[in-house]
């Protein structure tokens, strides 16, 4: 069985895998074997738990859709990271997201500060006046 | 005339004004080439999300959600796509006006509107109209953007939808035709028209867990984030091809200003000289 999970970024992860779990807020838990059913699944926020041997990967997913085919999982995700366990993966998830809305804020302050500047550099200097 | 140290002063500016322009035409010209990659890159995906909808919709007649139906409008909601900085052309000068004349023709008073802005121009521009904004801290749009950049509003503006406080979203942007064009375009975001019946005949008979109301309930709100993404992708390539355009005509322009200045500089120099010349003559002349 073969899972490909994609986010606008590309091609997170594309191995394949002896079992599959998908767990998600909305839609509760369910595992997946090779020779399921064609199957359309969502997930809002959750993660997907992949089996390979012994190895485990957990990928926790925002706002993706689950597709299932032939015994190749899609999965096709806004935002998503991988893993060594649940725990570590949200976490991971979590700061990066944190990170991300504070440099946000960060910008538009600088922004807001650089205009300021610019404005009154114009005027101190006159520039646009030949 | 000016003097030659003040011509001299200002062909060096000149210059390396015309040095930044050039080092950031080159930057624009290699950022379009990757934001032109990631919007190309990203196609695949939105059609992919789009065709599990239509197939949905082609099978399970009694499926319906709100998002799908048009209703009469009273309030109009407008997302603006702009860029955070200036020194791209008419990039963002374009798409304000537009809107603004839209605004005029088609809405008496604010109340009938409201407006959500990705990007700071945009934002300091609906701040300086007053015009009622559905977001009170500009939404950067940044060259690595991402969904949690915007989604906090564009889940805000589902969400007003859905209350009936808006009846309609536009989206003003940026479509970026080829390098040297872009053009100002919308796209009706909501209601959703864009989704057609149709049966993905390449795929075999799903089961939907837990159900295909359900499955519908989660995508569409995905698949509008994912066409909101895609065209923010569309208007960050413009920018950044805007932006090279700019720059270009810019560093031209520079070269013409220095050609002229330096006409003017040896103009005065040659001044300076015959002053110089007279005086000595007029001098030697006295003497004799």
């Amino acid at each position: 069985m073969k899972i490909i999970i994609v986010t606008p970024e590309g091609e997170l992860y594309n191995e394949e895998v002896t079992s599959v779990v998908v767990s998600s807020a909305n839609n509760g838990e369910y595992g997946m074997l090779s020779g399921h059913l064609p199957i359309i699944s969502t997930i809002d926020t959750g993660y997907v738990k992949m089996t390979f041997n012994q190895l485990t990967y957990y990928v926790v997913i925002i706002n993706g859709l689950v597709q299932q085919v032939h015994d190749v999982i899609t999965v096709i995700a806004q935002d998503a990271y991988i893993g060594e366990s649940k725990d570590a993966a949200i976490e991971n998830l979590n700061q990066i997201r944190k990170a991300r809305l504070d440099s946000n804020r960060q910008r538009n302050l600088e922004l807001a500060m650089a205009e300021n500047e610019l404005k009154k550099q114009i005027k101190q200097t006159g520039a646009g006046k030949i | 005339m000016s003097s030659m140290r003040e011509i001299k002063n200002r062909i060096n500016a000149t210059s390396k004004t015309s040095q930044i322009t050039k080092a950031m035409n080159m930057v624009s010209a290699s950022k379009l080439r990757k934001a032109d990659k990631q919007n190309r890159a990203f196609i695949p995906t939105k059609e992919r999300i789009k065709s599990v909808l239509e197939d949905i919709l082609a099978t399970y007649l009694d499926v319906t959600h709100p998002l799908l139906e048009p209703r009469e409008t009273k309030r109009t909601g407008y997302i603006l796509v702009t860029s955070d900085r200036g020194l791209a052309g008419p990039y963002n000068n374009n798409l304000l006006k537009a809107f603004k004349t839209h605004l005029q023709e088609t809405h008496q008073n604010q109340d009938d509107f409201i407006v959500g802005t990705i990007g700071y121009k945009a934002f300091s521009f609906c701040k300086r109209n007053k015009y009622p904004m559905i977001n009170t801290e500009s939404v950067n749009s940044r060259d690595d953007v991402e969904f949690i950049d915007f989604q906090l509003m564009s889940r805000s503006f589902i969400k007003h939808y859905l209350n009936h406080k808006v009846d309609k979203i536009v989206i003003y942007y940026n479509h970026y035709v080829n390098t040297l064009t872009q053009t100002v375009d919308t796209y009706t975001l909501l209601p959703i028209s864009t989704l057609v019946k149709k049966k993905d005949s390449q795929v075999a008979e799903f089961l939907f867990e837990p159900s295909p109301q359900e499955v519908i309930n989660q995508l569409l709100p995905i698949y509008l984030e994912n066409t909101l993404f895609g065209i923010i992708l569309d208007a960050k390539t413009s920018e950044h091809a805007a932006r090279m355009t700019a720059m270009k005509n810019a560093s031209d322009n520079a070269e013409d200003v220095i050609k002229k200045l330096n006409l003017y500089y040896n103009r005065a120099r040659q001044n300076a000289i015959t002053i110089e010349l007279t005086d000595i003559i007029g001098g030697a002349n006295a003497v004799n």
